[in-house]
Formats: C-alpha cells, sequence, structure tokens
C-alpha cells in the first residue's frame, strides 16, 4: 500500500495518538486518556516536504469509553497536498473509534467533499476498516458531482 | 481518503463520460450536477472499487439511470474509470444526439473504457433481456453494444418492434393515434435479420 493511499489511515491513526498525548494534560501516560476538547491533530509530510500539512484532524470533544474507544464529536477531518491545496474535508458530527480494533462507525451522518467543492458524498451511519480500508455508508447515499469536476490522480 | 474520494468520481465520470465522447470539438458547456443516489454504498480503497446498492439512482443532464446495484472499478494508476458494472433492473433513459428520447432496459450493463495507440474504446454492453425503446419503437437483441467511441450500436440477433399509426405506415412523430404491436406476431416485427445486412446502427443512443 502506498503512502498516499493510506492518507486516511495514518491521519486517524496519528490523531487517535495526538489524542491520547494532548488529552494527558502533563498526567502520566499510565493514567490512560483523558477528556478533550477543541483538539486539533496536524500531521505533515515526511521528510524532504516536512514542512507542508499533510492533514488537520480536528474535534469539538473527545470522550475515552471502556474498551479503547474514543468518542469524537464534530469531528473534522482535512487532508492537503504537497502544494498546501485543500484535497479532501471530511466530517461527521459524532463517531466512535475504536482504538483496538481499527474502526470508526456512527449511526450518525457523514459528509465529505473534494477541497473545490465539485464534488460531494453524504449519507447517514458509516462504518469504516483501517485494517482493508473499506468505508461503508449505511443509508441514504447522496452524491452530487458539479459541473467540471475532475479527477486528481497526481500524488 | 483520497483515493475513496476518486473512486466515487471515477464513478460519477464514467457515467457521465458517454455525453462528452459524441461531441468531439464541442465546447465544454455549463450542466447541471449530476447526482447519485443510492441506499447504500461501500469504497473499497485497496481494490479501487466503489460499490452502490440498493435503488441506486443516476441523474445526469443528459440521462437517467436507475438499477439496484452499481459497481465502478478504476486503474490502479488512476484516472477514469475503466470499468463500470449496473445490475438488475437496468433502465437507461437518455436523449440521442437527435434530441428523440430513449428508454433502454437490461438486465445488465457494462461499461468499459480503455485507451490504447491514442484510440479510444468506450462502450456500453446491456445484456439480459435488453431493449432500446423510443418513437420508432422498439430495438432488441440479445446482447446491444452502444459504440460510444464511435456512435454507433450493435445487435446480436436483432429484432425490432416498429409503432404503426392506424394506417400502416410507421411514424416517428407523436401522432396520437400511434399502436404498439404487442400480438404474439406484430406484422411490424423483424426477427432475426440476415447476418449480411449490418446489424450496426448509427446515432446510438448515446
Amino acid at each position: 500500500m502506498n503512502a498516499k493511499a493510506n492518507t486516511a489511515r495514518i491521519t486517524l491513526i496519528a490523531g487517535v495518538a495526538l489524542l491520547f498525548a494532548a488529552v494527558s494534560n502533563g498526567r502520566a501516560q499510565e493514567n490512560g486518556p483523558q477528556h478533550a476538547s477543541d483538539f486539533t491533530s496536524t500531521e505533515y509530510y515526511e521528510p524532504p516536504h516536512q514542512r507542508q500539512i499533510k492533514s488537520v484532524l480536528s474535534g469539538a470533544e473527545a470522550l475515552p469509553q471502556p474498551g479503547g474507544q474514543l468518542i469524537i464529536k464534530q469531528l473534522k477531518l482535512e487532508t492537503f497536498d504537497l502544494d498546501g491545496k485543500l484535497e479532501i474535508t471530511i466530517m461527521a458530527p459524532e463517531c466512535i473509534y475504536d482504538t483496538f480494533k481499527g474502526v470508526a462507525n456512527s449511526p450518525g451522518h457523514l459528509q465529505v467533499h473534494t477541497g473545490d467543492g465539485k464534488f460531494r458524498v453524504e449519507g447517514e451511519g458509516f462504518l469504516w476498516r483501517q485494517s482493508d480500508q473499506f468505508l461503508t455508508i449505511s443509508n441514504n447515499v447522496r452524491t452530487v458531482v458539479e459541473n467540471g469536476a475532475t479527477m486528481n490522480t497526481k500524488p | 481518503m483520497k483515493r475513496f474520494s476518486l473512486v466515487i468520481i471515477a464513478v460519477l465520470a464514467g457515467l457521465m463520460g458517454h455525453a462528452q465522447t459524441n461531441t468531439p470539438g464541442a465546447l465544454p458547456t455549463p450542466r447541471a450536477p449530476t447526482l447519485i443516489n443510492s441506499e447504500s454504498a461501500d469504497f473499497d480503497l485497496n481494490g479501487h472499487q466503489g460499490i452502490y446498492r440498493g435503488h441506486v439512482r443516476v441523474d445526469d443532464p443528459q440521462m437517467k439511470l436507475t438499477c439496484e446495484h452499481l459497481i465502478a472499478d478504476m486503474p490502479q494508476a488512476g484516472g477514469r474509470p475503466n470499468h463500470i458494472v449496473a445490475e438488475t433492473n437496468v433502465v437507461i433513459d437518455y436523449t440521442d444526439d437527435k434530441g428523440q428520447t430513449n428508454h433502454a432496459t437490461g438486465d445488465k450493463a457494462v461499461y468499459v473504457y480503455s485507451e490504447q495507440g491514442g484510440v479510444t474504446n468506450e462502450t456500453v454492453t446491456l445484456t439480459g433481456n435488453p431493449q432500446i425503446e423510443n418513437a420508432q419503437g422498439t430495438q432488441a437483441g440479445d446482447v446491444i453494444i452502444l459504440d460510444l467511441a464511435n456512435n454507433k450500436a450493435h445487435f446480436d440477433n436483432p429484432h425490432m418492434i416498429f409503432r404503426q399509426n392506424l394506417n400502416g405506415a410507421t411514424t416517428n412523430t407523436n401522432s396520437p393515434v400511434t399502436v404498439v404491436k404487442t400480438t404474439n406476431f406484430p406484422p411490424g416485427t423483424i426477427q432475426n435479420i440476415d447476418k449480411n445486412i449490418s446489424n450496426h446502427i448509427d446515432h446510438p443512443p448515446f
């Protein structure tokens, strides 16, 4: 699997890792993840582009749950290309991320759109499996492609 | 997530691609958005595949497609989709380059796109009791291949049912007295056209 294809997975992992680190607020890590609010996790490209932002994961709230689960509210994930151009924005009012299974899911809304806004997909209920990079939108999938939407096929 | 978006866009681009094929040299004009609705959808980022399931409906300015299951594959290297399969109760309504409305149905429609040596091959193959209905009548065959790149349609084992007015003349108008022959042996039916007769028909639906 190439690095570009793994953007979402890496970002989720990085984001969750950051959450676990950031919410500690100086406490020892053995205390486990704590509640966090208005958090932002920024991931950078690998050298030599280490100054370029690859993705920004933000949320209004992160609530650790038993069993390694994390409830993230007002999730927003943005990915950028090497030129700093916004590629994709993913938003969900709330989702549960299982840090052990590497699965994110929610019965709620999911919205995805490209940086230029010409492509949009949304639906109700989703499941994201990191292991095989498989996304399921369960209900009422609605996709809109504006005139002139293009496929950005170059990394 | 980038691949995820590419897969979805690929689906849409492929579905819309036909509309652009028959207008070489034409300046792009603003179009209304293309919408795809379905009950659910899966996006396999490793397999470069997008799958729409349940009451799939594609609304494009130049055609409408409904089916129960739609799968789109895209090349590993990216680019436009090279394979789209629409299955189960496939219905395609479109307006051809003459402004005539057409209603195509079948159990399955397969879109294939390839480029080799500067030559573009782009086809839609309808199978499973495929037929195309328009003002002239119904064109059917065992297999209907719409050659989008060359603006032709090919019918395997073609048979046609013409619409006739009460005077017996074939009509291509909106005559209020148009009758569709649906008896067991309608006089307007032609079946198993001699193999020597070209099965190619110009001005395909797409």
